[in-house]
């Protein structure tokens, strides 16, 4: 009797790491065989489908965590092998996985398309074996061996063991969630699962022509083609499951990080454990409270993944949480300024899903660094400058979302200093940035982990590491544009069944309160439902009418220096008028004269040496003077990046000229 | 309907979250992933007029906030307009009533407004009854701090439920009290302070503190 096991040379191997030699843990999930199965049907497959003959090894979940293994990802990514030695397949035609179908898992060998170029591939892939075993068996072997397999699985050691029909995806999270039914999700996977095998063996012929052959045993490649719209595309389209580890490595750089830093991480994980076992050197102190935060942290990172489970037989730390110990804490270490924010939790630990230990670590110095500079600092500023470019976008590119933001906004108390300008200064919201930024926060700090279900968080980080971190912007863009279309779709149901609304028009005052609280309870909830990547990705950004499909990278950089800018130049202004309302209050107590009024209140002397008296109207000049304009050739953005106290002044001059 | 505006703080993983949870949804998961930036959700009870013995639906619009000390900097935003706060603290760890107590200094500082509910809790009392030497903080140490500032509190366990729904129950009895008080004061309109607003909730105070731009 044949086994459903993978071959000895084909295990997924594991990152070799420190503290992991012997610690191996047996998960047995989900093997309830009493199913009312037919006996001829294996009990996984789902009960009303007819069993192809093919389908069922592909949706088959066997993952694999070898201690003595190196270097690769464990995800055993069941679903994206090919599924027949022969596929005719159209390469250039990358249109087709716009339009999925279930007739089209299986079309391969039989389809001929007119009028376009076929390719004939073949492959000696060795996973392919098992696959074509699967498909020449009949519904009675199957069921049968499935029944073998389950009990060898029971006893074999290092091995945590996914069942696909189990509650179980194939990353170890748990399929089902408060938003999601594990039938919904299993419904969506089976559909799923064929577009990602069609997605990887497109991969493997891209792959082929540009000559990147895999050395490694997994054939999975370690280096891809140059930057051209063709990969993007494809990248777009999903990275397969098993390779991502390595593509995130490769287009994020990795391995110049790596390089500059040999032996770095080592050591740091030696201080990790020099100082867990002390706990007691008064030098450290800082470390030692971080250490205690990532402490209280470590089972609250995805406790329904079974990688991250504590094995009830065994009284053995999961590995997984070893690991993100080490990593947290020595992040802690190599980098004080940030320290230890919560959220890098989640992507340290998402990261040690696909990569091993030492890549996992550097990623998340990259992440922290290059994608998202300052977000996890201790004063999260980088965070709030993000938050500040959103609404921005917002107010561009969907303006009927912004007017239900815009209600929500405070004025701040300098605003009526701003208001006696004649035109009304727009960009209060910068500073006191509005209520909705508490629910987008997060969205930035864990790049959507936990905010989005798990696969398609997994498609976003596959074009953040190709395209960069507009792209995290383009997905809240288009979040909001799918909540401002349920909110419309809401308020014309409500109108239907006869009760007059007084107000028609959308978002309009009327609704009150409740517009935003409406609005922050969808965009709560309806990301966690955004079950297919595809459906996100193709109607929401990828399309040439949806306006901020060309937002880009350069566009959101030159933002967030206008933010910064502009946070800085406000801050200023606040302490000024601070200390000038301190000096004011001194002066009026010493004299008792209580004459000043509201306008010279915001009077604010710079210096006591400096003689130029700068008005709450000279500052508010300056910040309004300031705007930014979306599409605009650097020339034409007007704004700069120097000091406020300093801009007064320029603008003086140029007055006095 | 009255809508009302409440902020869960405290340190990290005392169990805020659990605690929403268990009043919004009245589920409990032993391990719960740590709070990002702040959740959004909202629950509605009702309250009986202690005069005309009619019920009163009370909306909460909760704000659930990340635990950890560098998200204080995004504190004015959670509780700019807040009617109500709850303090958390755990029971088992002594450091925590500390850092609650911190947040109810913040509050009175930085909330301009003497309406403000502020409700301590100490969570986690299942497990002192599990384990009586688990305890730190004492019901006395912390009454006695309680009255001193007058907070309303209560010792709660969102893992059993214990008194979870009788504290957001007080709260909103308190609100409505106060909001009872402002209208016999302002009488002629139906709102509070500014009687030029339409709807019908509390006036949302504003915060005093000018800085609070999340800088």
């Amino acid at each position: 009797m044949e086994r459903y096991q993978r071959k000895p040379g084909m295990l997924p191997k594991s990152p070799s790491v420190p503290d992991f030699h012997g610690s191996t843990r047996v998960r047995n999930i989900n093997l309830e065989m009493k199913r009312n199965a037919s006996p001829m049907l294996p009990s996984w497959l789902p009960p009303q489908g007819t069993p192809s003959p093919e389908r069922p090894s592909r949706l088959r979940i066997e993952s694999t965590y070898m201690d003595d293994d190196e270097n690769l990802s464990f995800i055993d990514l069941y679903g994206d092998e090919v599924m027949s030695r022969k596929i005719d397949i159209n390469d250039d035609d990358y249109e087709k996985d716009d339009v999925r179908t279930n007739d089209e898992c299986t079309d391969y060998p039989s389809s001929s398309r007119v009028g376009s170029k076929s390719t004939v591939a073949t492959f000696s892939d060795s996973n392919l074996e098992l696959n074509t075993d699967y498909g020449t068996r009949t519904g009675s072997e199957n069921s049968e061996s499935l029944a073998e397999t389950v009990n060898h699985y029971v006893p074999s050691e290092h091995k945590i063991l996914i069942d696909p029909d189990g509650i179980y995806d194939r990353y170890g999270f748990k399929k089902q969630s408060n938003s999601l039914s594990e039938i919904a999700y299993n419904r969506w996977w089976k559909e799923y699962a064929p577009y990602c095998q069609r997605r990887k063996l497109k991969w493997k012929i891209f792959l082929e022509k540009h000559k990147i052959q895999p050395q490694n045993s997994q054939a999975i490649p370690s280096k891809f083609p140059d930057k051209t719209e063709k990969l993007k595309r494809y990248i777009r389209k999903g990275i397969p499951g098993d390779w991502r580890g390595n593509a995130w490595w490769y287009f994020a750089n990795g391995d110049d990080m790596l390089k500059k830093n040999v032996g770095k991480y080592k050591s740091l994980v030696d201080q990790v454990e020099m100082l867990i076992q002390s706990q007691t050197d008064e030098k450290y102190s800082k470390i030692y409270m971080n250490m205690e935060i990532i402490e209280r942290d470590l089972n609250r990172t995805f406790p329904d993944n079974l990688y991250f489970q504590q094995d009830p037989d065994s009284s053995k730390e999961p590995r997984m949480i070893s690991a993100l110990r080490r990593i947290l804490v020595a992040f802690s270490i190599y980098n004080p300024k940030i320290g230890y924010c919560q959220s890098m939790n989640f992507l340290a630990a998402l990261l040690l899903l696909f990569l091993e230990e030492e890549k996992a670590f550097w990623m998340l110095v990259i992440i922290t660094s290059k994608y998202l500079p300052g977000v996890h600092e201790v004063n999260l500023e980088g965070v709030n400058i993000d938050q500040g470019v959103l609404m921005l976008c917002i107010r561009e590119y969907l303006p009927d979302i912004w007017k239900t933001i815009e209600s929500t906004c405070e004025t701040t108390a300098y605003h009526n200093a701003f208001q006696s300008r004649k035109s009304q200064f727009k960009n209060e919201f910068l500073f006191k940035l509005p209520p909705i930024t508490l629910c987008t926060v997060s969205w930035f700090m864990s790049c959507f982990i936990g905010i989005v279900p798990v696969e398609t968080t997994l498609r976003i980080w596959d074009c953040l590491f190709y395209e960069g971190s507009h792209f995290l912007f383009k997905i809240s863009l288009a979040i909001f544009k799918i909540c401002e279309h349920e909110l419309l779709h809401k308020r014309h149901q409500s109108r239907i069944p006869g009760i007059s609304t007084p107000n028609p028009s959308k978002y309009s005052k009327s609704h009150g309160d409740d517009a935003d609280i409406e609005l922050f309870q969808l965009v709560q909830s309806l990301p966690k439902k955004l079950l297919d990547p595809n459906d996100l990705f193709e109607k929401s950004i990828f399309k040439r009418i949806v306006n901020f499909n060309s937002l880009g990278q350069d566009e959101i950089d030159r933002c967030r220096k206008y933010v910064m800018s502009q946070r800085n130049k406000y801050k200023d202004f606040v302490d000024m008028m601070n200390k000038k309302q301190t000096e004011k209050d001194a002066s009026v107590i010493s004299t008792a004269d209580g004459k000043s009024s509201d306008s010279s209140r915001y009077d604010v002397s710079v210096s006591s040496s400096e003689e130029s008296i700068m008005t709450a109207e000279d500052l508010s000049e300056v910040l309004m003077r300031e705007t930014y304009g979306f599409k605009r050739t650097l020339t034409n953005v007007s704004w700069n990046n120097i000091g406020l106290k300093s801009r007064v002044r320029q603008i003086r001059k140029k007055k006095d000229r | 309907m009255l809508q009302f505006k409440l902020v869960l703080l405290g340190d990290s993983s005392v169990g805020k979250s659990s605690i929403v949870h268990r009043f919004v949804k009245d589920t409990f998961d032993e391990l719960r992933e740590s709070t990002i930036g702040a959740a959004f959700l909202s629950q509605s009870i009702k309250i009986k007029d202690p005069n005309s013995e009619e019920d009163v639906v009370i909306k909460f619009e909760i704000w659930d906030t990340a635990g950890q000390e560098r998200y204080k900097s995004l504190a004015p935003m959670y509780y700019r307009n807040a009617n109500a706060a709850l303090v958390v603290y755990d029971v088992t760890e002594a450091d925590s009533l500390v850092k609650a107590q911190a947040w109810v200094n913040e509050l009175k500082q930085k909330v301009g407004d003497e309406n403000l509910v502020i409700h301590l809790v100490g969570n986690k009392v299942d497990l002192v009854e599990e384990e009586p030497s688990k305890r730190v903080i004492t019901v006395e140490e912390a009454t006695k701090y309680a009255a001193d500032e007058n907070l309303l509190f209560k010792e709660v366990s969102a893992k059993t439920g214990l008194n979870i729904k009788e504290v957001f129950q007080t709260i909103g009895e308190k609100l409505y009290e106060i909001k009872q008080v402002e209208l016999a004061k302002n009488p002629g309109n139906g709102n509070g302070i500014n009687g030029d607003q339409v709807n019908i909730n509390l006036p949302r105070p504003s915060t005093n503190d000018s800085t609070s731009c999340c800088s």
